[in-house]
């Protein structure tokens, strides 16, 4: 990453506290994400993680510090910051095609673009011959598919990913995982991805910042340099990387220390 | 083969056949059993057995007739007696004027009550302060006996229908409100978020989220509500009417005719039926994306 490369995410020292003040899920956290880069928030349950995402959507406010996403404050939740969540969150008295239309109407995007536009993205994600059906007959991968489709179709500046894979079982999150990287090589959307799936991560992000547990503050923060900036279409090519494996084992350290409260 | 019977194990599983040594053997030939568990039934089988149920309960009335002493049995018509008044109650005395006016009471007073319970639970649904305002004298009005306001609404009203609806109204408002703010705030968290970052305005959420996932249990909870309805019909009936079917079965009692009175008893549950088959419709052919799906 160059220098000069324009900042899309601005943390400054954002704390987040709860029941009063009494319990701290977020500490302190500074951090910056430059345009287009993919960004995984990694560590333990309950490190806080999933709390600073929120507040990139602005579902939930700071309790002290500032966020700005290109140049703006976040003071609450907007079509400018797509969220996917690891709920199904696809409206279930819309098929699949008026799922994906729903954040273009909130748009106003008049009925004929939107409707070609959500074709398009239904496509993107493998769904089409699934347009016309209701959610309830539709597998939880193929939901997640929807709730991605429909989120980008909003065209997002910035994609926030909620542990978007963790209900699905491990073939379906290996598909997903693949398809998210066709995703990010056509839109290059600045993403942060949540997981607790250290895999996941390396697999998906160009960088990872590792939180501790309970109160969430950055334990280490580092770019996935053994890529050498390529993305793999496919998983095992990204396994038999040099510095995979020692990625890999660094991460679970430190997810052990923070486990067991090293 | 028949269908696999074994309580747990599916048809074609392994199983314990003989020659496996010690404990039970299974000989591939499953008891029959008919109390099953985790066994759905089918539709067509469930109709079997509703209509066997019914059979049953008819069987057991009419031997309850016959059984009573022969100068008694006036007292317990045969359901072929009912019936017959039912018809004759119908050609001679216009009972089917006194059913509308029943049937007119009880849907009036129910959609003024929906009127209001619908909106009122959605809104305190949405709104957490609003809940906090208003459900504390909703909720504590439930424990009021709605019947206790008859001579309250007599003494206001006189003996007229707006009488009678403001008791049914009573009747079901309280329960419908705490029923629909249950089914509004059972609606998923993560939708409304969802359309909040999608940029959703609150109106938008609030009728286009909120009322949409919530609208098949607030039916359903109309469908369960409307019983009630029908209970507070006949005690205001009795009452206090000179029409309607519970004032044709006071005046049927006050002569001893019992098949009268169970005519009216079985009208009632009757019309009961309907109404209940007609939000099960409704509720079909309205929310298509909810319905059961088999398998």
């Amino acid at each position: 990453m160059s220098d000069d490369a324009t900042l899309a995410i601005e943390v400054q020292n954002v704390t987040r506290r709860y029941m009063g003040g009494k319990f701290t899920a977020v500490d302190d956290i500074s951090l910056d994400v430059p345009e287009a880069q993919v960004c995984a928030f990694v560590g333990p349950s309950g490190c806080g993680k999933t709390t600073m995402l929120r507040m990139l959507a602005g579902l939930e406010e700071p309790t002290e510090g500032s966020i700005v996403t290109y140049g703006r404050p976040v003071l609450g939740p907007g079509p400018d910051r797509g969220m996917v969540f690891q709920a199904y969150t696809s409206f279930p008295w819309l098929t699949a095609l008026q799922n994906v239309e729903y954040g273009m109407k909130i748009l106003g995007v008049p009925k004929a673009e939107r409707e070609a536009k959500a074709r398009k993205w239904l496509e993107e994600v493998h769904l089409s011959q699934a347009a016309n059906s209701y959610p309830s007959e539709l597998s939880g991968g193929m939901k997640q598919r929807v709730a991605i489709a429909r989120t980008l179709a909003q065209n997002p500046t910035v994609l926030l990913l909620d542990e978007p894979f963790g209900a699905l079982d491990a073939q379906v999150r290996w598909e997903m995982q693949e398809m998210m990287i066709e995703i990010f090589e056509v839109e290059r959307k600045t993403t942060v991805l949540v997981t607790h799936d250290v895999q996941e991560a390396i697999y998906l992000a160009d960088r990872i910042v590792f939180y501790t547990r309970t109160p969430g503050k950055v334990k280490q923060d580092i770019l996935m340099d053994f890529k050498n900036g390529q993305r793999f279409r496919q998983k095992e090519e990204l396994l038999a990387q040099p510095g995979y494996i020692d990625m890999e084992r660094q991460l679970f350290a430190w997810m052990r220390e923070e486990i067991q409260g090293t | 083969m028949a269908q696999a019977t074994n309580p747990i194990r599916p048809e074609g599983a392994p199983s314990n056949t003989a020659g496996q040594g010690a404990g039970p053997r299974y000989d591939g030939r499953p008891a029959k059993q008919y109390l099953r568990l985790l066994t759905p039934v089918t539709s067509r089988q469930a109709a079997y057995y509703g209509v066997a149920g019914a059979f049953l309960f008819f069987l057991i009335w009419e031997a309850g007739h016959y059984l009573t002493p022969e100068g008694s049995q006036r007292f317990l018509p045969s359901p072929q007696i009912v019936v017959g008044t039912m018809v004759r109650l119908t050609v001679e005395k216009n009972y089917l004027a006194d059913v509308g006016i029943s049937l007119a009471r009880v849907l009036i007073s129910f959609f003024a009550a929906c009127a209001i319970a619908v909106p009122l639970g959605v809104f305190m649904g949405c709104f957490a302060n609003m809940r906090a305002f208003i459900n504390p004298v909703f909720s504590g009005a439930r424990y009021l006996p709605a019947a206790s306001f008859i001579p309250l609404l007599l003494v206001w009203f006189g003996p007229t229908d707006t009488q009678k609806l403001a008791l049914l109204f009573l009747g079901v408002i309280f329960f419908l409100v705490a029923l629909i703010l249950d089914n509004t705030e059972a609606v998923e968290k993560s939708l409304v978020e969802a359309a909040l970052t999608m940029g959703a305005s609150r109106s938008q959420i609030v009728m286009g989220v909120v009322v949409r996932a919530a609208s098949p249990a607030i039916v359903d909870s109309m469908r369960n509500m409307i019983a009630v309805s029908w209970t507070y019909l006949v005690i205001e009936e009795i009452v206090a009417a000179q029409d309607g079917i519970g004032a044709v079965m006071m005046r049927a009692g006050r002569f001893l005719k019992v098949d009268i009175i169970m005519a009216g008893i079985l009208t009632i549950g009757i019309l009961g039926v309907l109404t209940d088959i007609a939000f099960r419709l409704l509720s079909y052919y309205l929310f298509p994306w909810n319905r059961k799906r088999p398998g």
